[in-house]
């Protein structure tokens, strides 16, 4: 007898839906119970986790499990945002390093190393204060920090294309450069640039967590993961583990899902690059 | 054999290495615990108390710079003052023997005692004392010294203060600043100062410890705890030094206040540390003010429409006390100021000002909901959930209340419009002043102005009596404040500690604003129970 073994591909793709099914629903449920999340309600609190709060509440007797769901809807859709306008720029500058002639590559690339060359978080938290901090800074902060490996990237795929046998005719068949750009290079480069696009959510929601976590982003009475996680700190020598612990596991798992999907989306598409740590 | 060896030696160096990370914020605790074993004859009069990171003086030992005068007020110990306040705020002398002032209020004359010492030696005089004076009129950025023109010496033990204006409540700046030796003064005093106070400073260990050691030549009473090791930790490391048993006193707060620990006792010190909301009492002009709170009205119903206690036992524990003003307990308060908590009629007052209740519970007034949005400092779980709990509070009233954490980088413009949840409450009468009189037509942390409440603390400030200046400064609280309400109050956080129950902790005045050094106030009086 044979078990049957799914293709390579399908898998991929299963995984990719069973991930992106649970992060929709995260996102959905987070919206939903945005206004438990915010309720405070001191009959109940400092209540371990149990029956009728599964996470357990807070000092202000708030529901850890509503917050902590808001919390990574927070975090998802500031990642979505951040993300595409991210991965959007490394595709603007990429192809343009690559397709600009040599001094816009030779200065692009310059900027891109530039900016890798300046500690991440550092970096995060200069533009986040910058801006004024809450949502806005820290939209900005990370669409701003987290570019460069990307559109690195894409710049060396588009080099590639640009040799490629094809474009060379396209060209002496006379196509304009934009032309070129529109209907040969920037399909060739997709799906990098949506593997890429993946991969950059963990990298954003985790510095979004990060840089509220040191008070640098979003205001402390919304229930973000960084603000419930140092909020936790308090509380942790009192003994009440579940604040941290379980939001805490929560964000690593949504974390490792975005991976997963970025993984099987490369897996699908049959990308190597992108798997360059972003 | 050779490989075995050297991966052993590598684990050996791994495991000191990681114990020295480790150990950052048990250095100082194990130093203090080292000491212990060294001095033990001195065990008996010796007590370690652990304080915040941020009670360690920045500026150092400086009066100029802060120390005992500045934001959060208390005894200098290093230095003696000319005079302190006593258990009721009242004042009492210390190095003065005598004060006097003129008729018009501008000229303080302080006669000091003649055989105090600094602790090098040298004798203690007017001389330093005006020296001292002028001194933090120039260079003090955290104290406000307008009002003093220049100190002058007459004599040896004759200090004459000449005034820019009148100013009853002098001596209650001369309670905080301590007086410096003219002859040893300099740019680094705060490293290394010389006072003639009960305690010299033996040991600073920056960002660690400090250890102060008794003046065996002091001029006062007899100095019961001869060194007073203070060291600065965050509040959990704090409780786990209790709980290792490294710490006498250690500061806690409502958060920990369910906990036991054997061998310790929380003492919880009574305080003038309050809580409270501005509430802009002028119309929205743009930049400040606000349409909803300018109603006076509105403010009153705010004022007695929140049950005070229920706050104290949700956010503090019931480790508080309700508070009515910004100086609750002290001699220039007025018992008018009390009020009792009464939602009817809060409802009243606001159907009054025709906020009427509509068909969501929410009260509305030509076609607007009453909002308020209260601000409270980032990072502050204390303040963060008294504003939560108003909130809700204010909900039940129909005022649709939502919080909203700012930093202190922008708090300051934005409390122009906006209630914040402040803290204040100092051991001086000046900042009822400071919050309700006007400067340049507005009071300065909340729009608020009223003609007649200044004329009466120009008066109070004016008067050459103590005792007629608290009767003003009443009399601006329960004519005035009490109905335009530009504040509202809400409690008073008491202070915190794990005192070891062998400690007998003096009796303390009530603190004031600050859960710093204020506790050690009196730690000269301190005694320890257990047997030799």
């Amino acid at each position: 007898m044979h078990t049957k073994r799914l293709a390579p591909r399908t898998a991929a793709a299963l995984r990719l839906a069973l991930a992106a099914a649970v992060l929709l629903a995260v996102t959905v449920l987070g919206i939903a119970c945005q206004e438990q999340a915010m309720a405070v309600d001191f009959a109940r609190k400092n209540l371990a986790p149990g029956g009728e709060c599964l996470f357990g509440t807070d000092w202000m007797g708030r529901d850890m499990l509503a917050r902590t769901l808001t919390g990574l809807s927070l975090s998802i859709r500031i990642g979505v945002v951040t993300a595409a306008v991210s991965a959007l720029f490394a595709l603007l500058v990429g192809t343009g390093a690559a397709l600009l002639g040599r001094w816009a590559d030779a200065a692009l690339t310059w900027i891109i190393d530039l900016f890798m060359g300046i500690p991440h978080i550092l970096l995060l938290v200069l533009l986040s204060c910058a801006c004024g901090r809450g949502f806005w800074g820290v939209t900005v902060g990370i669409v701003f920090t987290h570019w460069m490996s990307l559109a690195r990237v894409i710049r060396g795929e588009v080099l590639q294309l640009k040799q490629s046998g094809y474009i060379q005719v396209a060209r002496k068949l006379g196509a304009s450069p934009a032309a070129i750009a529109r209907r040969h290079i920037l399909p060739g480069v997709l799906p990098q640039f949506f593997t890429g696009l993946v991969l950059l959510f963990p990298h954003a929601i985790l510095h979004e967590a990060s840089v509220t976590f040191l008070g640098f982003g979003l205001t402390s009475e919304q229930p973000a993961i960084g603000v419930i996680l140092s909020e936790s700190m308090q509380y942790l020598a009192t003994g009440r583990w579940w604040l941290a612990l379980l939001p805490g596991i929560c964000l690593v798992a949504v974390v490792l899902l975005f991976e997963l999907a970025g993984r099987s989306l490369a897996a699908l598409w049959d990308v190597t690059g992108a798997k360059e740590d972003v | 054999m050779k490989k075995r060896m050297l991966s052993a030696l590598l684990a050996v160096s791994l495991a000191l290495g990681l114990a020295a990370c480790g150990s950052d914020s048990g250095t100082a605790a194990s130093t203090a615990a080292s000491g212990q074993t060294t001095a033990s004859e001195t065990e008996q009069d010796r007590v370690v108390v652990v304080m915040s990171p941020e009670s360690e003086p920045e500026a150092g030992f400086d009066p100029a710079y802060g120390w005992g005068a500045g934001e959060h007020v208390h005894e200098p110990l290093i230095q003696s003052t000319l005079v302190v306040t006593g258990s009721d705020m009242s004042i009492q002398y210390d190095l003065a023997t005598d004060m006097q002032v003129s008729e018009d209020g501008l000229t303080w004359t302080v006669t000091i005692r003649d055989d105090v010492k600094f602790t090098d030696g040298q004798p203690l005089t007017a001389q330093d004392v005006a020296f001292t004076y002028n001194t933090v009129k120039e260079k003090s950025t955290v104290n406000d010294f307008t009002m003093l023109d220049y100190a002058q010496a007459a004599d040896d033990t004759t200090v004459l203060f000449h005034m820019n204006r009148p100013y009853s409540v002098w001596p209650y700046s001369m309670a905080v600043v301590g007086i410096v030796p003219e002859h040893a003064y300099n740019e680094n005093y705060g490293q290394a100062p010389i006072g003639s106070g009960r305690y010299m400073l033996k040991q600073w260990d920056k960002g660690q410890q400090i250890i102060l050691e008794a003046n065996p030549d002091y001029y006062g009473g007899e100095v019961k705890m001869k060194q007073v090791v203070v060291l600065f930790m965050s509040e959990d490391a704090a409780f786990a030094a209790v709980k290792a048993g490294q710490a006498d006193v250690a500061y806690t707060a409502a958060a920990y206040a369910d906990q036991t620990v054997e061998g310790y006792e929380l003492l919880s010190v009574k305080t003038v540390d309050n809580r409270g909301i501005n509430l802009p009492a002028m119309p929205f002009d743009g930049t400040s003010g606000n349409d909803f709170t300018a109603d006076a009205r509105v403010r009153q119903a705010i004022n007695i429409g929140f049950d005070r206690q229920e706050m104290i036992d949700n956010v503090l524990n019931g480790y508080g006390t309700p508070a009515y003003s910004v100086c609750d307990g002290m001699p220039w308060y007025s018992p008018d100021n009390q009020v009792s908590y009464d939602p009817e009629q809060a409802a009243a007052l606001l159907d009054e000002a025709g906020w009427t209740l509509n068909a969501d519970g929410l009260r509305e007034k030509d076609g607007q909901t009453a909002q308020l949005n209260l601000l409270y400092p980032m990072g502050d779980s204390t303040r963060q959930a008294l504003a939560a709990d108003l909130a809700n509070q204010l909900r039940r009233l129909g005022i649709e209340t939502s919080t909203e954490g700012v930093g202190w980088d922008t708090a300051y413009d934005r409390a122009l419009s906006e209630p914040l949840v402040w803290g204040w409450g100092s051991h001086s009468p000046m900042e009822l002043y400071n919050i309700y009189h006007t400067v340049n037509g507005t009071a300065e942390y909340s729009p608020y102005a009223n003609a007649r409440v200044d004329e009466l603390m120009d008066q109070a400030l004016a008067t050459s009596d103590l005792e007629e200046a608290y009767q003003l400064w009443q009399q601006a609280q329960s004519e005035e404040l009490v109905n335009d309400v530009p504040w509202v109050w809400m409690v008073n956080v008491d202070h915190l500690f794990w005192v070891d129950q062998d400690l007998e902790v003096a009796q303390q005045k009530l603190h004031p604003h600050g859960h710093g050094w204020s506790i050690v106030n009196n730690v000269d009086q301190w005694s320890w129970k257990r047997a030799e």
